[in-house]
């Protein structure tokens, strides 16, 4: 054979193998799912007569397979679960599958009926999506027994008379219920936010955690004062959506609360047990209607003076900074975040710091006139929120009222009895206990000790209101850009801040109020049984007293 | 006869080969393109109803979003300066390599200035974002490396900054296609047109205004059509960098139609938007046929 030939030969074998390993790696992935909910080496019974498969989407805490923060032993405690359930139930497969968290992904799932049977999502996202009927509402189950806690024979057990009984936090859990009333989450777990300090530079600098917000704000200053650190230090480090979501909620709390009394016009008979004075969308709107949160109202102004008043404490940018990485650097003394962070820093033995945490210290009248001054609320709450999806119930006819395909669905049975199997403490313990990451919301299921500063705070009483939960994601959008806006370097100030948020407030309150049909003059009455109780706070908006 | 029924024959096969090629252009790109533009007149979510509301979205985008006019304005900043700098510097670089003596030295440029196309463009814009512009970025930490500190910036989070840096990315813009498509352009030039100008002594700068522009005029009429294009329906370094942010700072109607329709589910009002970019780039482009002549329409070839 001449040289040329076998050159030929070669380059031919070679265009034939690139095309062949191009051809595989086209090739779709086989649908599987994700970390294997098997045993640990991922073994499935393929043999198995399956009638059911359930697609669930456990979110990134409890992933088998997983590592959190790339630390530790990968996560197999769902799996466990997994396993003991289809042991029981030999005819059901779950699988674990893995899920974009952008809305995106999940309006065309949902609307294609192609979702997984069971999501994890932030419940107050899907709210909006609920009247399509791409969301299973769960109220019957939960107020029925659990059959898996009826069958262990003991009537003093939670659960035994109302699947609601297994849920420690009552209030989060309960106030999850959609504007509509209707329960579409089940929340297995919490999560609430803190500030992460570094122990060994306060103790350098003779700081204490605060007990007020003024002390909080003498700390900042105090640290950014200090001229004696090696690198660039900010006070606190804070992202974006802590101001969007958190601080927002919190500051309007501690600025309304005092005359909370005096404007709570909704009585609910179902979420006021519950939710002592938490102002609806529907709340909100009416108020509005009455000059609150307009420039009308210097309480609402005075929310967005205090935000800023804390950003000359924080990072430059909101957005475009690993936080984390900076507090481990020591490049952010303090840092606003959540309690799956415990778990990183402990595992992390090259901290080369003491860090502890302590929570938001309430308002004093000197920092602002409006201040309630009763301790601050917590705004975290529900961690794993699974909704069930319309895919639960396509074993029925799309064209059934949900009601109806709930009631004749064997494959929702069948879902919703994975999930009460999961708040079962003995199973529920394997998942959320696996690592110190999350709080459980499960009795008798107690929570890890490296996670009692977290567990501390959530005793508090839940907050006022939800402020970009309340309304359409339009309305949280424009709020998310102008406050970033706002509380850029260079960005605008606090009277065009406020037209933007004026305008945005009374758009998100009339969409809410046309979405839900609700007719606002049935407060009228209750406003007025309300107004001595009004007139005795100062600076209401000049037509609402 | 039977020449005709030959005719008949061939004509049919050919039909037959293009027609599956049409009826997917009808179903995947006409198709939609109505819907959008018959959608545009109504309101509907997905899953949701969907209800006839006339002009009404057309109205509310341009009279009272007040995202329309500003962002027009971001849309066509970012348009002309990509104008700007794809008609010139990919212009130069081809100049240059075409001006090189040995063709294996061409070649070997070539190569080098079309490489970094293969990098797609996201991977490209998070570099950027990531490594240039971020808080510890490569520019942050050159400033501070050279004690100009009070210079360093949230680049994509200051708004007096932020569109500086988008329209900076890509830096020092001498990639990609435009480069070959001009070179292509500058290769062929008659070799009787390049000595005509070295004996009449038109060398140099002189020879490059004078003859080589003119006679890539093709070329850079089809490269100003794609900018144009590109540049009013283009958004996906804005969504990836800055999501059209600070504020509405970077906000393009192609960006705002994109949230709109995916993430507040107002698909009649993105449809709105998007039959107003339809109309935009159909008149520019239109424009630009009508206007911008190119070499062998100036030399009435065509």
């Amino acid at each position: 054979m001449t040289t040329l030939k076998i050159k030929r030969y070669a380059k031919f074998t070679l265009l034939a193998v690139i095309l062949g390993v191009s051809a595989y790696m086209l090739m779709p992935p086989k649908e599987e799912s994700v970390g294997g909910n098997r045993d640990e080496g991922g073994r499935r019974e393929s043999d198995r007569n399956v009638a059911h498969v359930i697609k669930f989407s456990a979110g990134a805490s409890y992933q088998p397979g997983a590592r959190p923060h790339g630390i530790g032993e990968p996560l197999q405690g769902l799996n466990h679960v997994i396993a003991a359930f289809e042991k029981r139930f030999p005819d059901t497969r779950i699988d674990v599958v893995n899920t974009p968290g952008v809305r995106e992904y999940l309006v065309t799932q949902l609307s294609s009926g192609a979702a997984p049977d069971i999501l994890n999502v932030n419940v107050e996202d899907v709210w909006v999506d609920t009247q399509k009927g791409w969301y299973v509402p769960l109220d019957s189950f939960f107020e029925a027994p659990n059959p898996f806690i009826v069958e262990k024979g003991d009537p003093d057990l939670p659960g035994t008379r109302q699947w609601w009984d297994m849920f420690r936090y009552q209030a989060i859990s309960r106030g999850k219920a959609a504007p509509n009333g209707k329960n579409y989450c089940l929340t297995l777990d919490m999560v609430e936010t803190g500030i992460y300090y570094n122990k060994t530079i306060f103790k350098d600098l003779g700081l204490e955690p605060p007990q007020t917000w003024d002390e909080f704000m003498a700390i900042c200053k105090t640290i950014q004062a200090h001229d004696g650190f090696e690198q660039p230090t900010t006070p606190i480090l804070m992202h974006l959506g802590a101001f969007l979501d958190w601080a927002h909620d919190l500051i309007f709390d501690q600025l309304y609360y005092g005359i909370l009394p005096g404007i709570d016009v909704k009585q609910d008979p179902t979420r006021e047990p519950y939710l002592q004075g938490y102002l609806d969308p529907e709340e909100l709107a009416y108020l509005n209607q009455k000059g609150y949160f307009t420039e009308r109202d210097p309480r609402y102004r005075e929310i967005w003076r205090i935000m800023k008043e804390l950003k000359q404490y924080t990072n430059r940018d909101l957005g475009g900074v690993d936080f984390v990485r900076e507090f481990v650097n020591q490049r952010g003394v303090m840092m606003w975040s959540a309690s799956p962070l415990v778990y990183r820093f402990i595992l992390d033995k090259n901290l080369g710091f003491e860090w502890g945490v302590f929570y938001l210290p309430r308002f004093t009248k000197a920092t602002s006139r409006y201040a309630s001054g009763v301790d601050m609320c917590v705004i975290g709450g529900s961690a794993s929120q699974f909704e069930v999806t319309n895919s639960a119930v396509n074993d029925t006819p799309m064209e059934w009222p949900m009601e109806r395909r709930m009631r004749e669905s064997e494959r929702l049975k069948r879902v919703v009895a994975f999930l009460q199997f999961l708040c079962l403490p003995e199973q529920a313990s394997k998942v959320i206990n696996e690592y110190p990451c999350l709080i459980p919301n499960i009795v008798g299921v107690e929570p890890r000790a490296e996670l009692d500063d977290f567990v501390q705070i959530l005793d508090r009483r839940y907050t006022t209101t939800k402020w970009i939960f309340s309304f359409d994601l339009r309305f949280s959008d424009i709020l998310n850009r102008m406050l970033s806006l706002y509380l850029a370097e260079g960005g605008i100030e606090l009277d065009e801040f406020m037209q933007w948020q004026i305008k945005n407030v009374q758009s998100g309150c009339r969409k809410a109020v046309e979405r839900k049909g609700v007719d606002l003059s049935l407060f009228d009455k209750r406003w007025q049984e309300l107004a001595p109780v009004r007139a005795a706070y100062m600076d209401l908006p000049a037509d609402s007293q | 006869m039977k020449r005709i029924s030959y005719q008949l024959k061939s004509t049919a096969t050919c039909y037959g080969i293009i027609l599956p090629g049409v009826l997917l252009l009808l179903v995947f790109v006409y198709a939609p393109v109505v819907w959008a533009i018959v959608s545009s007149f109504s309101q509907f979510e997905i899953g949701g109803a969907q209800k006839f509301v006339g002009l009404a979205n057309y109205k509310e985008y341009l009279v009272s979003d007040p995202t329309c006019w500003p962002s027009m304005g971001t849309m066509f900043l970012l348009t002309l300066f990509a104008v700007i700098i794809r008609l010139s510097v990919p212009l130069i670089v081809a100049k240059l390599i075409y001006s090189l003596p040995r063709e294996r030295s061409r070649y070997i440029y070539r190569i080098i200035f079309l490489v970094p196309i293969v990098v797609p463009g996201v991977a490209v814009q998070l570099i950027w974002g990531g490594m240039i512009y971020s808080e510890h970025g490569m520019l942050n930490e050159i400033l501070r490396a050279i004690n100009l500190e009070q210079w360093t910036h949230g680049w994509l989070s200051d708004p007096r900054t932020v569109l500086g840096a988008i329209v900076m990315m890509g830096f020092p813009f001498i990639g990609g296609f435009d480069v070959l498509i001009y070179y292509a352009g500058l290769s062929s030039i008659p070799d009787s047109v390049t000595e005509a100008a070295n004996l009449d002594g038109c060398t140099g700068i002189s020879k490059f205004f004078l003859i080589d522009i003119p006679m890539v005029l093709s070329q850079l009429k089809l490269i100003l059509m794609l900018t144009i294009i590109g540049g009013l329906q283009g958004f996906e370094a804005l969504f990836v960098l800055t999501k059209g942010g600070p504020g509405f700072k970077t906000m393009v109607p192609g960006l705002w139609m994109y949230f709109n329709a995916f993430s507040f589910q107002r698909m009649g009002y993105a449809c709105s938007i998007g039959v107003i970019l339809f109309l935009m780039i159909f008149g520019l482009t239109l424009f630009n046929i009508k206007y911008f002549k190119s070499s062998e329409e100036i030399q009435g070839v065509s």
